[in-house]
């Protein structure tokens, strides 16, 4: 989950010298008593790590390859590969396209002319690992992080992926190793090496069946989420109704 | 803790279960597990020594204030067992408890429980018929007033279980649906005790008033969890 305060404060001695803790936060904008208080439990988070990163100017990826657990981080940053650009484009917005296509209207390739929504979507993580997967990345992932399946589920379904096994699940996959953080939201495309108007292009680039099939996969998704919703609210009224 | 302490702590745990459901009763929620609570407050009231030679001076002081605290007891497990069953989404306990079969049980127990009271010599009040304990008939009449609570809770403990352990369902459901598993598994297992030779000495007031306990505050959870459910109710667009 996070980096540790000794690494944290030697690092932050170097990119500010000169600045006391209240300065930091303020710079990085973050509040004084969170860190302190990651300071004091010894572990600094990795949110924490890429924002007074920003806040200084320096690379967030360069930041964090200084910590134990990133060191690989810049040097395996690539260019992500067209089904993780994929992942990251709504369901909404794939629907959108095929009305398009279907009317004979698609424009050019770029995230504003098709007006893509800005990602990490509600499925974002869960879309990544799923187009990430070599086949066994959830057991692989398990192994080498120590944590359960049944958290790593837990994670996914909340849309969350702690940065360490983003990182590893990259790595795993073969591909390039910020894609994890980025579609968690902890750093922006630019960031994380993501070209511009990516999503739009491997979008456009997909052929009609793709799209199509594309499309019935994330409706699928969606189904399932909206079932078991539908479920856990049956559930609760169940409860309310009779013993509230 | 003394006996009486978990008696009138129950009392008022009771009362106050009861209390904060008075305004949502009023307006028409939950009306069946309000009136649960309120006798259910009337039937640890009369297992109280105090209260009840009060209440049975009224009455003439024959002791028909137990068998009012057996029959309001009785209604209580229907009432909510119904209710539970319902709300655990368990058609099975439902049956049993308001089925053929769950209705014959109560019948039986009803006029089993009329039969032995009549039967027995009972002159003068005394708080859950101690002072008649050596009639062989207060003691069938206890063992049935016993039965029926068991069966209801037993009927119920394996649905609250599966309702607890259901990982896809709310924390504050499932800690309240734990402890209603609580107190139905002390139900039984008083029960089952009850049947033994043992002598339970303090436990024979621990065990069904810790039940008693464990299921009002189920039920205040769950009350709870209803009152803030309703209070920031949004409807989230799921399709976005």
């Amino acid at each position: 989950m996070a980096v540790t305060a000794k690494a944290f404060q030697l690092w932050r001695s170097r990119i500010a010298p000169q600045d006391t803790l209240t300065d930091l936060c303020r710079i990085a904008g973050i509040k004084r008593s969170t860190l302190a208080q990651q300071l004091v439990r010894g572990k600094v988070s990795v949110p924490t790590v890429v924002a007074v990163a920003r806040g200084y100017g320096e690379p967030p990826v360069g930041a964090l390859a200084r910590f134990e657990g990133f060191e690989d981080l810049q040097r395996g940053t690539t260019l992500p590969t067209d089904a993780e650009l994929v992942s990251q484009v709504s369901h909404t917005d794939i629907l959108r396209l095929l009305v398009a296509r279907s009317e004979d209207r698609e424009c050019t390739c770029t995230d504003v002319q098709l007006r893509l929504a800005p990602f990490p979507h509600r499925n974002s993580v869960r879309a990544w690992i799923e187009a990430i997967d070599p086949g066994d990345l959830r057991q692989q992932l398990a192994l080498s992080t120590g944590v359960a399946r049944q958290n790593l589920s837990a994670q996914l379904t909340a849309g969350r992926l702690a940065p360490e096994i983003a990182v590893q699940a990259a790595r795993i996959a073969g591909v390039s190793l910020t894609s994890g953080l980025v579609v968690t939201g902890l750093l922006t495309q630019a960031e994380g090496g993501w070209p511009e108007d990516g999503r739009a292009r491997a979008l456009c680039a997909l052929s009609d069946l793709d799209l199509v099939f594309l499309g019935r996969d994330r409706l699928d998704v969606l189904g399932k989420q909206l079932r078991r919703a539908e479920l856990d609210d049956g559930k609760d009224r169940a409860m309310w109704e009779n013993l509230g | 803790m003394t006996t009486t302490t978990i008696q009138w702590v129950a009392l008022g745990l009771c009362a106050a279960g009861a209390a904060v459901r008075v305004p949502g009763a009023r307006k028409g929620h939950g009306r069946t597990v309000f009136v649960a609570l309120v006798l259910l407050t009337l039937a640890v009231g009369l297992s109280i020594t105090p209260i009840y030679e009060a209440v049975d001076g009224l009455v003439g002081a024959v002791n028909i204030a137990n068998l009012l605290l057996r029959l309001t007891l009785y209604t209580v497990f229907v009432l909510l067992g119904v209710r539970m069953a319902a709300a655990f989404g368990s058609s099975l306990a439902r049956r049993l408890i308001v089925g053929p079969f769950g209705v014959a049980v109560l019948a039986v127990t009803v006029a089993a429980t009329l039969y032995f009271f009549v039967a027995s010599e009972l002159p003068g009040s005394s708080t859950a018929l101690r002072a008649f304990e050596d009639q062989d008939t207060v003691q069938q009449y206890a063992a049935v007033g016993r039965l029926y609570p068991g069966y209801v809770a037993g009927c119920l403990v394996v649905p609250a279980i599966a309702s607890a352990l259901d990982r896809g369902a709310r924390t504050i459901h499932r800690v309240a649906c734990a402890l209603l598993a609580g107190g139905f598994s002390l139900v039984v297992v008083f029960v089952l005790l009850r049947l033994t030779a043992l002598d339970l000495m303090a436990w024979d007031y621990i065990l069904p008033f810790s039940a008693i306990l464990l299921t009002v505050l189920g039920l205040c959870l769950i009350w709870l969890s209803h009152t803030l459910g309703r209070r920031r109710r949004t409807n989230a667009n799921r399709l976005a």
